[in-house]
């Protein structure tokens, strides 16, 4: 038989500065530049609408040094990885904070009605974060709180955020969090140690690439109509 | 909050029904003596509920606990228990209801060790918990309703990330065997479903977004680290392969450790994902050793398993995931599988009374027949939450079919209910008996007489033999039956058999029994752990002897500490380990290790194991003081002539073999008697009456419940002291442990 490689994240479109900068690490540029560049049709509307990050400066385009890749058929659902991240990263473990989601797709995936999760197709969505070179994240951040590190992963600066959750709002997927007993946003930094607890190697930490193109399915084509909606308990009773 | 709480949350939550108040208390007093879970659940049962409640009462109540390494980060830690009154077991005594799923690392989550359920809601109601948020939110809705679309339709209205716990009709209806199930397949038994079903509670939803505070995150990191790659096995610990691999030194065929070359979740998504030959020290290939699909089912269900998966943070994944288009169009629901009973209730319980023919080959392997009649049991019970007693249910029905009883009592409705389409290859039928038996209707539908357990069905039926038939495997006449018992080490499986109110879900023993280890190898690490002559090979058992007490004990005191840590008793103690690299021997110092690195509190395995002998012998005790004697007076301390009496047939199967010789696991009866009696005296209880001595309840730190029992008359006498009746487990192993990082900090 062959084997699997199935792949989720379906692309958006969002990274289309990549032929532009090329090279590795960060620029730093001015607000105005960001401006200028918009006006051009070089970067994208939101990057324009956010100019004024970290005192006037905005830290994109930097590529980052390692990515996520998920195989979701390989996923079996410990949720492990959620709280492998935060006993790392926030010293507790709180799966509601973790940089990677599995427990809120776990019962019935992306939404209700999606064909997937443990009633229905058995398969739900590893969230991770894309890693993108233009961290609308970090851009839209009205406080300047999302930094580019040596590395060119974006990371939340506890002192500055002020948890509002405008990131949350601004990435296409949604990856961040708002910590509910911290009150601060998290943010995954590609420390890996998810993929190192995955009991299925469902997760894989690889040298940066562009994972918004990777495809994949993440919910059914044809889901199943909701039980919910169909009938009272097993066959409605009416059965034999 | 002025200290921070590692471990555990800090606080219960408290639903009284009958007056609509929700409050919260501290349970800091508790975390020492009662660790959290099953010990939490029992002493707030002992407490509150007093003797000679029944289960519908009002005054009853349903505890759901916790433990302090509950959602913290340690492997196999997302299980929970309840304690609430027995519905199907004589006198109705307190018992546990474990879970898996996903239910009890949400309530720990959302900042709650426990949930307390007491007196009754005029109308059906649901309890919701998000985070500190707790309402008591109408049911009506969603009365009559399957667990299936009762979790749905909760989830669409407080969150895709909530967890529910419903009940289905099974415990609407009041049958005492219903069960609470969550995240489609997780079941907590014993009747919990019919207790919450006569306080009108359909459900209690949860959504945690909080942190389980650690003291020493690294720690726990690198002791789960070691322990994965190196102590823990497949499920139930299995620690050597189910076929021969090149790199395994043994393997066995009954093992759990059922991955190999060539062997596929074969409809998974994206195409087939092969289970391969996951090996020790590989800890990304660990989920792929237990493939569960085919070791339940039968080959036939390799082309129907999407994959694998579990209980929170669990890395052995041994719940199948399987999909079946029969299955679909018979029952609407398209995910199916499970790891115990209900994924081979037929094929496992049934068959070999009816011996339906088409389901097995000639070889003995299932054929997709035998997939079907699974699966199509395992749908309804757990949509209409009906629970099994351990399989009872399932050799009750076949049982009162093959020998006449269902005909002779149910008159026409007998023809209903399609024996003849079952026996002919068709198990629809099923679908049917289950539901009628889940109405609890005994008057219209006196089927349901069975939902009751065997301690009434047999009364009504006149047929109160079975329980003397070794084919029934009910081991105690108070109603439950075999939970790994004299087929597991003779008098060690035996004894454990009796000391609770229901089965005893048990599984020290048994795992190390079905290990895949050869006896000799086993032998030697007995002798380490529990004293020379403390393993026997199957069906070849000496007498017994102080290392055999010593291995029984030490298997109820692990269940009962795993069940209030909450760790899975079904894989832990790590007794074994699959590393040739450390002779095969586990690690016992592991749960005291995680408690240490989780709550900063330094304990050892000695000390944990008291707290276990505690909580034992508080629900001992809750017993005694709810037991009624053989005039049916409340209040009786004769558990050796009353409750721990084991069944008949353990002692007159195989006619033909003297018991304690090779090829038989029949007991002797003047060798059980000493059995019972070296058990009581190494839990300092009463050895002559099996019941707690002010001595052992003092040394246990249990002085009130002492002067409870002293003022109803129910106290034993003498009881071995506690430094005279206790070994030292602590290091025990530590020779082959050198890698513990544990061990050097």
């Amino acid at each position: 038989m062959k084997e699997n490689t199935a792949l989720e994240h379906v692309g958006s479109g969002a990274d289309h500065l990549d032929p532009f900068f090329t090279r590795r690490g960060f620029v730093k540029v001015s607000g105005a530049f960001v401006a200028s560049m918009a006006a051009l049709g070089l970067l994208p509307e939101t990057a324009a609408a956010a100019p004024a990050n970290s005192k006037g400066k905005v830290d994109f385009y930097a590529t980052p040094s390692h990515v996520l890749k998920v195989n979701r058929a390989r996923c079996t659902g410990c949720q492990r990885c959620e709280m492998s991240c935060t006993l790392k990263n926030d010293g507790a473990s709180q799966p509601a904070a973790a940089r990677i989601h599995v427990n809120d797709g776990f019962y019935y995936g992306s939404e209700l009605g999606s064909g997937d999760g443990i009633f229905y197709s058995m398969e739900w969505n590893v969230r991770t974060c894309h890693m993108c070179k233009t961290a609308l994240c970090q851009t839209a951040c009205p406080y300047g709180a999302i930094r580019t590190e040596e590395n060119g992963v974006r990371d939340v600066d506890p002192e500055k955020c002020v948890g509002c959750g405008t990131c949350v709002a601004a990435c296409p997927w949604h990856m961040p969090v708002v910590n509910t007993v911290t009150g601060k946003s998290t943010k995954c930094i590609a420390c890996g140690r998810c993929a190192d607890q995955c009991p299925n190697g469902a997760i894989e930490l690889v040298k940066w690439e562009n994972v918004n193109h990777s495809s994949g399915p993440t919910r059914q084509e044809n889901p199943l109509p909701l039980v919910s909606e169909q009938q009272d308990f097993i066959a409605g009773g009416k059965l034999a | 909050m002025a200290d921070i709480s590692y471990g555990w949350a800090g606080y219960i939550a408290r639903v009284n029904l009958s007056t609509g108040s929700i409050t919260e208390e501290s349970d800091a007093e508790l975390q020492k003596d009662y660790i959290g879970g099953m010990g939490f659940a029992n002493k707030i049962m002992y407490d509150e509920v007093p003797a000679g409640t029944d289960w519908m009462d009002e005054e009853n109540k349903a505890v759901l606990a916790v433990g302090p390494l509950t959602g913290a980060g340690v492997p196999l830690a997302g299980r929970s228990t309840w304690a609430t009154l027995s519905t199907f077991t004589t006198d109705h005594l307190v018992v546990d209801c474990h879970c898996g799923g996903q239910l009890g690392a949400k309530l720990k989550f959302s900042g709650h060790d426990g949930l307390i359920i007491e007196g009754k809601a005029p109308k059906p109601v649901y309890i919701n918990i998000d985070d500190d948020k707790i309402t008591i939110e109408d049911a009506s809705a969603l009365w009559g309703k399957g667990t299936r679309e009762t979790t749905e339709a909760l989830c669409k209205k407080h969150g895709l990330d909530c967890c529910v716990a419903a009940i289905g009709p099974a415990g609407e209806n009041l049958l005492p065997y219903a069960c609470v199930i969550n995240s489609r397949s997780h079941s907590a038994g014993a009747g919990l479903g019919a207790v919450l079903g006569s306080k009108n509670v359909k459900a209690v939803v949860v959504r945690g977004t909080k942190a389980v505070n650690v003291a020493d995150p690294q720690m726990v990191a690198d002791l789960s680290d070691y322990m994965i790659a190196q102590v823990l096995g497949s499920n139930n610990n299995h620690v050597v392969p189910s076929t021969q691999q090149s790199w395994a030194e043994y393997y066995d065929k009954g093992s759990r450790w059922t991955a190999r070359k060539g062997l596929y979740w074969a409809a998974a998504e994206g195409g087939p994902i092969e289970t391969g030959e996951p090996k020790p020290f590989e800890p990304n290939t660990m989920g792929y050793r237990c493939m569960k699909a085919t070791k339940d089912l039968g080959p036939e269900a390799e082309k129907y398993t999407v994959k694998m998966a579990g209980c929170h943070g669990c890395p052995v994944r041994c719940y199948a995931q399987v999909k079946h288009p029969t299955v679909l169009e018979k029952t609407g629901y398209e995910s199916m599988g499970n790891t115990c009973v209900p994924n081979f209730p037929f094929s496992s319980y049934m068959q070999s009374m009816m011996k339906v023919p088409g389901t097995a080959a000639e070889d003995g392997k299932l054929t997709e027949q035998a997939v079907v009649y699974n699966l199509l049991i395992q749908a309804t019970v757990d949509d209409l939450g009906l629970w099994c007693n351990y399989a009872q249910l399932y050799r009750d029905i076949a049982h009162t079919y093959v020998d006449g009883i269902l005909e002779r009592e149910l008159g026409d409705q007998f023809a209903e209910y399609g024996f003849d389409q079952i026996m002919a290859g068709d198990g629809t039928p099923f679908i049917k008996i289950l539901t009628d038996i889940a109405s609890n209707d005994t008057k219209n539908k006196p089927i349901s007489w069975i939902g009751h357990g065997p301690e009434v069905w047999t009364k009504q039926w006149n047929d109160e033999g079975w329980f003397d038939d070794n084919r029934s495997q009910l081991i105690n006449y108070r109603g439950w039956p075999v939970h790994h018992s004299i087929e597991c080490f003779g008098q060690v499986g035996g004894l454990y058999n009796m000391l609770f109110n229901r089965d005893d879900m048990i599984h020290s023993a048994v795992n190390f029994q079905g290990c895949g280890l050869p006896i000799e190898l086993k032998q030697e690490m007995g002798k380490e752990m529990w004293g020379e002559g403390s393993v026997d090979p199957d069906k070849n058992y000496t007498p017994i002897n102080e290392a055999k007490v010593e291995f029984a004990w030490w298997s109820v005191i692990t269940d009962v500490l795993h069940d209030s840590l909450t760790l899975c008793n079904w894989v832990w103690p790590m007794a074994m380990a699959p590393a040739k690299e450390r002779s095969y021997r586990g690690d016992l110092d592991l749960e005291a290790q995680f408690y240490t690195a989780v709550t900063g509190h330094k304990v050892t395995i000695d000390e944990l194991y008291k707290a276990a002998e505690r909580i034992m012998t508080l629900q001992r005790a809750a017993t005694v003081r709810g037991m009624r004697d053989k005039d049916g007076k409340v209040g009786c301390n004769d558990m050796r002539g009353v409750h721990d009496v084991i069944t008949e047939w353990v002692f007159t199967k195989d006619p033909d073999i003297e018991a304690l010789t090779p090829g038989t696991d029949k007991m002797d009866r003047e060798d059980w008697k000493k059995s019972l009696t070296l058990l009581y005296k190494r839990f300092g209880w009463d050895e002559k009456l099996g019941c707690p001595t002010r001595r052992c309840l003092e040394d246990l730190n249990l002085k009130d419940v002492a002067d409870d029992l002293d003022k109803l008359g129910l106290l034993g006498k003498d009881g071995a002291g506690y430094d005279d009746r206790t070994r030292t487990y602590d290091r025990i192993l530590e020779k082959y442990c050198g890698d513990n990082p544990a061990l050097d900090a």
